[in-house]
């Protein structure tokens, strides 16, 4: 006996089904659980393109004139532009994507993700 | 190609009624998750007409190219029956060193004051040290799973953990405050994410990693296929005392395929700090579901010792596609964690459907 190597626990990694060693199912019910799965995935994703298409919340920052409600814009459209907005001493110049008013939005531009555009504004006399 | 078809159609024809039921539910049930996505795909390129634009299949590349290392490193865990549930924030870890090491050394606020200036030399370097780093932390994994026999799902759970006890002890030093990592250096980005190929026309722009990644999947390949250890990897996989009988050595095995997916898990996080260039204590959270999900879509089973690299490729693209067509139809992001929930109980039930028909 002496010298010889005591026989290691078979351990997790000693079973042959790794994860469903200990699953018992007939093939009858193994073909409807992947049925299942795979409806509740169809109906999850049906589901999630019925109701879950809210688009990307494009919202305006009047910079101190009149408000413009946000709007919501499905990917790859045009952003539908509020009414110009009016601010009192000022001539509006349009709408900007940073809050500095370097970089005009275009206005055939696609909505690629949420937005925020920013009036500018030029002092007049 | 036709001798196939033709070979396929006369065993078909060979096949009695109740066997040819058989067939056509295998072959349904098995490819269901294929099908499924491809049906998905038609309805998001007739739904949207820039899904099919060269951008947008470039961004597809792009997004599959970062997250390819860690899905090739989860793999080989999967491989011998088990998880790493750690990969995620071992990630962020990687990650947010890489970021701190390579901060612009102009910049004002900086993580490490006294470091070298960003050469070559220092970015591989950084390079070396966050692949040991998340090298280490596999091989805790894989000590305590090949050493006491504990299920890696608990071991790499209680390093999910720690690891992130780390990292929010990392975004602490010198004042940060748990504030994000930024200003990477330009050099860094340069040679990570600066474009290799660019064409203006079409907007479309592809970064160098999608290079590494490209030869990351070459390299693993050859490491799965033609070493020793992919070999015994394979082995333990579907059966380790089997294994252990024929002479290899399943502790060193189990301990190296975990070093490994940790290093590949450091190479990620240094290409995600040049990516986005800014890195925060919740970089990484979850990125190892996704992980898995490409994994076992992709053919890697739980049931151990099968899996191929072309197959987590497959996996992480099916994903990747996915997850682009679900922005390009404007779903909200918030139910996309469940339809990635659904997608992971779907592939693991035709998973285990498969092996149960097996046996």
């Amino acid at each position: 006996m002496s010298g010889e190597k005591k026989p290691e626990p078979p351990g997790v990694l000693g079973k042959p089904g790794g994860l469903y060693d200990s699953v018992h199912m007939t093939r009858r019910q193994a073909d409807l659980l992947a049925l299942g799965a795979i409806a509740l995935l169809a109906v999850v994703l049906a589901l999630v393109l019925l109701f879950g298409r809210g688009g990307f919340t494009v919202s305006f920052d009047p910079n101190g004139g009149t408000d413009a409600a946000p709007c919501q814009v499905q990917y790859g459209e045009t952003v539908p532009l509020p009414e110009d907005p009016s601010r009192e001493g000022y001539a509006f110049t349009g709408w900007y994507t940073d809050d500095g008013c370097t970089e005009p939005w275009d206005p055939m531009g696609p909505v690629t993700d949420n937005l925020t555009l920013y009036a500018g504004w030029e002092k007049t006399a | 190609m036709t001798g196939y078809f033709k070979r396929k159609a006369e065993e078909y024809r060979a096949l009695d009624q109740l066997d040819r039921r058989r067939y056509w539910v295998d072959g349904l049930l098995n490819n269901a998750l294929y099908i499924l996505m491809a049906v998905f795909i038609i309805f998001t390129a007739v739904v949207n007409k820039n899904f099919l634009s060269a951008s947008s299949i470039a961004n597809v590349v792009i997004l599959a190219a970062a997250s390819l290392p860690m899905a090739l490193g989860i793999g080989g865990c999967i491989v011998l029956t088990g998880t790493d549930l750690s990969g995620g924030r071992v990630f962020g870890l990687t990650a947010a060193m890489a970021a701190a090491f390579l901060q612009n050394r102009m910049a004002t606020k900086l993580i490490f004051e006294h470091l070298p200036n960003t050469t070559g030399a220092w970015i591989f370097a950084v390079l070396v040290i966050v692949m040991l780093a998340g090298a280490v932390i596999g091989l805790v994994n894989g000590f305590f799973v090949a050493k006491f026999s504990l299920h890696p799902f608990i071991v790499t759970l209680a390093t999910q953990l720690i690891t992130y006890g780390i990292i929010l002890m990392f975004f602490q030093i010198n004042g940060n405050g748990g504030g994000p990592i930024s200003n990477v250096a330009q050099e860094f980005k340069n040679v990570v994410s600066g474009p290799v190929i660019r064409i203006a026309s079409k907007n479309v722009s592809i970064p160098w990693y999608v290079i590494y990644a490209f030869l990351l999947v070459i390299v693993m390949w050859f490491v799965w296929n033609k070493t020793t250890f992919g070999k015994n990897m394979f082995a333990v996989g579907s059966n380790a005392e089997a294994a252990r009988v024929s002479g290899v050595n399943v502790f060193k095995t189990t301990v190296m395929v975990h070093t490994l997916a940790g290093a590949l898990y450091g190479f990620a996080g240094f290409v995600e700090a040049a990516r986005l260039g800014s890195i925060t204590a919740a970089t990484g959270l979850n990125n190892e579901c996704d992980a898995i999900a490409a994994c076992v879509i992709g053919g890697v089973s739980f049931v151990g010792g099968t899996g191929n690299i072309g197959g987590i490729v497959v996996g992480v693209f099916v994903l990747r596609i996915i997850f682009v067509a679900l922005n390009m139809l404007g779903i909200n992001p918030n139910l996309q964690f469940i339809i990635k929930g659904a997608i992971i109980l779907a592939a693991c039930s035709l998973d285990m459907r498969k092996y149960l028909v097996r046996k």
